[in-house]
């Protein structure tokens, strides 16, 4: 189990860099990919398949593919994704330090405490795990559910009249 | 040996922070849509780390409505990019004022 996290974390890793530090879109994207594909299976990890299930359907399989649909129709060019200059990339590390540090000190200061629930791994695997998470889903998280769903309605009609429009 | 809950989320933090020095580094819209696409999924593993060790389901359901709303955003944005591209505009966010004016 650490064996198989520490690969799977080292995996997550090399392919966030690569997002950040491949040159071509098309690099990025692939590496977005395998960086969702390495995520999926810390979620299996974390005993939540259905999490699994939505992440391979969903990022992997739809966001993804719009992506690499994207880049291979408009094919933008290469040379404007980095800074001419250096400098930039020197303020992004430092930004990238402090910021790793403040998270860090404020994982390692505060214990992970918390009111824990009734969900233990044997109640779930009892259940069922989408059986759980589904019924979670329609009773105690209706609310959201449902302003999720106007969300994305909305966010389907202004994708259809964003394609319509031709600005000028 | 079960991987303790620090793990998880130092891998998620470290993720995060990468996103972050990409959205503010990179030029490409599309990039920086993809770093941000980085930090959504590296907060979506802190839900299901914290949800499975405090044995509670909330951490679970708040990750999946974070990948729908993340969806969404990934739709529009990308019709928005696309019209900019369409309409000949430099593929740079240095150089993308057309609200500003």
């Amino acid at each position: 189990m650490v064996v198989g996290f520490a690969i799977v974390a080292a995996w997550e890793l090399v392919t966030a860099v690569g997002v950040v530090a491949f040159r071509k879109p098309m690099y990025n994207a692939l590496s977005l990919v395998a960086n969702m594909l390495g995520l999926a299976v810390l979620f299996l990890m974390l005993n939540a398949q259905f999490l699994f299930a939505a992440q391979i359907i969903v990022y992997a399989g739809a966001v993804m593919v719009l992506f690499v649909f994207i880049i291979a129709l408009m094919n933008p060019e290469t040379d404007i994704s980095f800074r001419p200059r250096g400098t930039e990339w020197i303020y992004g590390v430092v930004f990238g330090v402090v910021f790793a540090a403040l998270l860090g000190g404020l994982l390692f200061n505060r214990g992970l405490t918390g009111r824990t629930g009734a969900f233990t791994p044997e109640v779930i695997a009892a259940a069922g795990n989408v059986q759980t998470i589904g019924i979670a889903l329609y009773t105690r998280f209706l609310f959201p559910v449902e302003v999720t769903s106007v969300l994305l309605l909305v966010a389907a009609v202004g994708a259809v009249y964003l394609a319509m429009r031709r600005i000028r | 040996m079960p991987v303790p809950a620090y793990s998880f989320l130092l891998l998620s933090g470290v993720v995060f922070t990468l996103g972050a020095i990409g959205f503010m580094v990179r030029r490409n819209p599309l990039v920086v849509f993809m770093c941000i696409e980085l930090m959504l999924n590296a907060v979506n593993l802190a839900f299901a780390a914290m949800s499975r060790y405090l044995n509670s389901l909330d951490g679970v359901v708040f990750a999946f409505l974070v990948i729908t709303v993340a969806a969404a955003e990934v739709v529009v944005g990308i019709a928005i990019i696309v019209q900019v591209y369409r309409a000949g505009r430099q593929m740079d966010v240095d150089e993308l004022d057309l609200m500003k004016d």
